[in-house]
């Protein structure tokens, strides 16, 4: 079943990328293209054989102790380094709800 | 003197370590070559010439102090801009990066420059890695230099094109689909994807996380060869959860007969819709020379290959979607100004700093991840990739490698394939081994019959067997020559002084 542009409006929505009137006419052109290259995968869905989720089995997650690893760590210069805004050493955004307030 | 394109990464070392040459005569001669050249050819989004000249002067000291010098001491290297090298940006040819400033070094680019390369310059690429032309880079298209009104490939099309013009001798490259393989198939020069976990991907910008390998271009494959040398020394590395430790000797056995070794032929894949006839008949004579050199020929059959591009194209864009929304433009990357709130500041970085395809790639991952719609694809695309890898395995129960073709066509013009999802099945005989992880190499085998551009074959190997693949790859080359640098810009400029 095609995807309508009220639907690609909502996955713009939800992956965060505004898109125009025009852009998302192609958007969903291409949408409807792309999915429909990968339909021969569905015939894959009933196949009695486990997912492979990564190339390297039985990978596990690196945990350490909860410290500060100084030699590791960026300091908060090179961490605000490529900042397009920042404030007293801050990483600085609009406001989190709602239309404006503080800056 | 000779050109700096004239020499082997060997030869460079010997040269620099034997004082025949110094180090920093070696950058000015690839800077120059550099600035002779890349106007036409557009490999690099920047140069730098100061790290170079740092780099080179460091080990004319060790020279002049006594030490022994590392084993590419002096070799000009391109590094794909996905790459961090403190001292440069690294834009992912994107303008959402357009100003980053590298805050740390990867590991790939680290032991490479611990090996004695000369950082050249970033090599332009797709943006994000996301294409098969390097048309979609923000900054500036790249051409090839076996003829200009084409594109190199992609998505490391700057580096295997700054390897092809002779600008530098060896290029780092990433391949997530194919983006080592293809265009180094395009350019006519050596590419290597190695076993995914062969070498870290620490400080390389992540597209497909569970797909993503760095590996080296070469005009030769002894260039090659020392590259992932440099690439694998060290072993593990703990900064990459996936990292394997495959320190060896790349070398040791480059040169062995590949008498009696069984090479695996796959009669579906030559028979494929969209493989160009010349490319064909090139790949033909590719599996004549190596039955000559003693090899016997098996017949192998991959039966789930096909689902491949489809199970690529879930998997590659799910993981891209959830990779990059870390570019929210608030830690760095473009940001719009003047938003209402943060969610409206998010959505119009997004919007303005991403390019077409990367929008589009994105997109395609939000849906697939999307409640309803996840179950279907992704779980399907995750057991079509348990049964190509079960091929994969199963083929190598029966063959040492698997000959077929890296690119189903040679070097396009710029614009010929504007519709995205065509330009999808550039990437129909690479896709697969991202998908099961082994690695493959792109070597060329002359020159296309009708068009006059290269040509290569694809040498696939079991998973973690990367120097025996070498092997074969060197087999081909004895038949074959050595890549040569594209006609056009041989010579021109990079004169060792």
């Amino acid at each position: 079943m095609a995807l309508t542009e009220a639907e690609v409006r909502g996955i713009a929505e939800y992956a965060r990328i505004a898109l125009s009137d025009e852009e998302l006419l192609e958007m969903t052109a291409y949408m409807n293209d792309a999915v429909g290259i990968l339909e021969p995968i569905l015939q894959y869905m009933d196949e009695d054989v486990s997912p492979t989720f990564h190339p390297i089995g039985e990978l596990s997650n690196v945990m350490r102790a909860d410290e500060p690893d100084d030699a590791r760590a960026l300091s908060i210069d090179d961490a605000l380094k490529d900042a397009a805004s920042v404030r007293e050493r801050s990483f600085r955004v609009p406001s989190i709800l709602g239309e404006g307030g503080d800056r | 003197m000779a050109g700096i394109d004239s020499l082997s990464a060997a030869q460079i070392a010997a040269g620099v370590a034997a004082g025949s040459f110094s180090a920093r005569e070696v950058a000015r001669a690839a800077l120059d070559a550099v600035g002779r050249r890349d106007g036409s050819v557009g490999a690099f989004l920047q140069v730098s010439a100061d790290l170079a000249f740092e780099a080179a002067d460091r080990l004319d000291a060790m020279r002049a102090a006594g030490e022994e010098l590392p084993p590419l001491a002096g070799v000009p290297l391109a590094i794909k801009d996905n790459m961090n090298l403190v001292g440069t940006r690294t834009t992912c040819a994107s303008r959402m990066l357009a100003d980053y400033e590298s805050v740390y070094t990867a590991t790939c680019v680290q032991r490479m420059l611990d090996a004695g390369c000369l950082p050249i310059g970033k090599a332009n690429m797709d943006e994000f890695a996301f294409g098969s032309s390097t048309e979609s880079s923000a900054f500036l298209p790249t051409n090839n230099p076996w003829d200009v009104a084409r594109v190199p490939g992609g998505s490391s099309g700057g580096s295997a094109a700054a390897v092809a013009a002779g600008e530098v001798t060896l290029a780092l490259g990433s391949d997530t689909g194919g983006s080592i393989r293809q265009p180094a198939a395009l350019c006519g020069v050596v590419g290597m994807k190695p076993t995914y976990g062969a070498v870290s991907r620490y400080g390389v910008v992540a597209f497909g996380s569970s797909l993503d390998q760095v590996g080296p271009f070469g005009r030769s494959v002894e260039d090659v060869a020392l590259a992932m040398n440099a690439l694998v020394a060290g072993g593990r590395d703990p900064r990459d959860g996936t990292s394997q430790d495959c320190h060896a000797d790349f070398l040791e056995h480059l040169d062995d007969p590949i008498e009696g070794k069984r090479v695996g032929i796959i009669p579906a894949f030559m028979e494929a819709a969209g493989l160009e006839p010349e490319v064909k008949a090139a790949v033909e004579s590719a599996t004549r020379a190596l039955e000559a050199q003693g090899a016997r020929l098996v017949e192998v059959d991959l039966p789930h290959l096909d689902a491949a591009i489809a199970a690529y194209y879930v998997i590659g864009p799910a993981e891209a979607f959830s990779n990059l929304a870390r570019f929210d433009g608030v830690r760095y990357g473009y940001q719009e100004a003047d938003c209402a709130n943060l969610s409206d500041q998010s959505s119009r970085s997004r919007a303005n700093g991403f390019g077409a395809e990367a929008k589009r790639r994105q997109m395609l991952g939000a849906y697939l991840l999307s409640s309803g719609v996840y179950d279907k694809y992704y779980y399907a695309a995750q057991k079509a990739r348990t049964l190509i890898t079960r091929d994969y395995e199963a083929a190598f129960k029966a063959v040492d490698a698997i000959l077929m073709p890296a690119s189903p066509r040679t070097a396009f013009k710029h614009g010929e394939i504007s519709d995205p999802t065509q330009m999808y099945l550039s990437d129909l005989y690479t896709i697969s081994l991202n998908i099961a992880g082994n690695g493959g190499v792109s070597v060329p085998v002359g020159l296309g019959a009708d068009s006059g551009l290269p040509v290569a074959a694809q040498l696939v190997g079991p998973a973690f067997r990367d120097r025996e693949l070498l092997v074969f790859a060197r087999a081909l080359e004895r038949a074959f020559g050595t890549a040569v640098v594209a006609p056009a810009f041989a010579g021109e400029g990079g004169e060792l002084a």
